[in-house]
């Protein structure tokens, strides 16, 4: 929504307003990319967590010789170069943050079709943020 | 004797939700999985904490043994919360406390630990739980940074497609709840 028009630094940064507005659960319980609300849902003790996509800072896949394949998310933490986050983090002074996750997946084409998303989400939301921050200047 | 019964509750954990039916009378919980196998049962002079929390399309029932066990229970109705609210309180003498879950997307917030269970927390809102009982290791990245691994030998049981094995905490300087305590994120 347009709530998160005051841009990268907004500290308002919000996914999901209800439990009721996240997407239907699926049978099985995967890595979930919600575009429309800009989220991506992560499979964490049997609930679906979702994150907000301007969190994530990398994705990347891997696969080792056990054909066993590997998603890693990276979040943006304070402290980092380039860290979009500066505003949030003196606003919460004394917070933890997730900083990073592995999941083992047993599907190596829902692992490329989710990085894929992923990524793409990510390029969508940082193009529309530095357009909006142009524009304001 | 008040007997329920409930046909198609998930036990929820490491891998995912496993399906299956939960009977509940005033000897206590007893939760089976659907074509036998695993089964928790806690008593009721066992139970130290119940409560409820909303979840997507239906309410999760947390169950805590004084024992400092810990089970999630999910796939009540709202008519099911109501009448076992009532049952708690006359047969077990708990009253179930109201939890709400973060939706919020947002990856800081707090820490707690309660028993076996680290919470993560977003205001008073509970984003997400792990059981450190699963963690096979712990180790520090520098000042700032716990990384929790997760067993690899149960992973492939449930209904899950993507299992996590790891996460990170990065726990800033400003923070001060766990100042000195290095064993712990």
């Amino acid at each position: 929504g347009d709530n998160r028009s005051s841009g990268r630094s907004s500290t308002e940064l919000v996914a999901y307003k209800s439990v009721n507005d996240l997407p239907p659960p699926r049978g099985e319980m995967m890595i979930q990319v919600d575009q429309k609300n800009e989220a991506i849902l992560l499979p964490i003790y049997g609930s679906m967590v979702p994150f907000h996509i301007a969190t994530v800072k990398t994705i990347t896949s891997q696969s080792d010789t056990n054909r066993n394949c590997y998603i890693r998310i990276i979040f943006n933490v304070p402290g980092t170069p380039f860290s979009p986050h500066d505003a949030n983090s003196l606003k919460n002074q004394g917070a933890i943050y997730v900083k990073e996750v592995s999941f083992r997946s047993k599907d190596p084409r829902h692992v490329n079709e989710v990085v894929a998303q992923i990524k793409t989400l990510r390029r969508q939301v940082a193009a529309r943020e530095s357009e909006r921050a142009e524009r304001a200047t | 004797m008040a007997d329920h019964l409930f046909n198609s509750i998930s036990l929820g954990g490491r891998g995912g939700t496993k399906p299956g039916q939960m009977r509940i009378n005033s000897g206590g919980i007893l939760w089976k999985k659907q074509g036998g196998g695993k089964a928790v049962e806690v008593d009721k002079s066992n139970i130290s904490v119940l409560f409820w929390m909303k979840v997507q399309r239906s309410t999760q029932l947390g169950v805590r043994s004084k024992d400092g066990l810990y089970y999630k229970f999910i796939g009540f109705r709202d008519t099911d919360v109501a009448t076992l609210t009532t049952f708690f309180r006359s047969s077990f003498g708990i009253t179930p406390e109201e939890r709400q879950v973060s939706v919020s997307g947002h990856n800081w917030g707090e820490v707690d630990f309660n028993g076996n269970m680290l919470t993560f927390l977003d205001g008073s809102k509970q984003a997400f739980e792990l059981s450190l009982t699963d963690v096979s290791q712990t180790q520090m990245q520098g000042k700032t940074d716990a990384i929790l691994e997760f067993h690899l030998d149960d992973a492939a049981v449930a209904n899950e497609k993507d299992t996590l094995m790891e996460i990170s905490f990065h726990i800033p300087n400003s923070n001060t709840q766990f100042v000195g305590d290095e064993n712990r994120p």
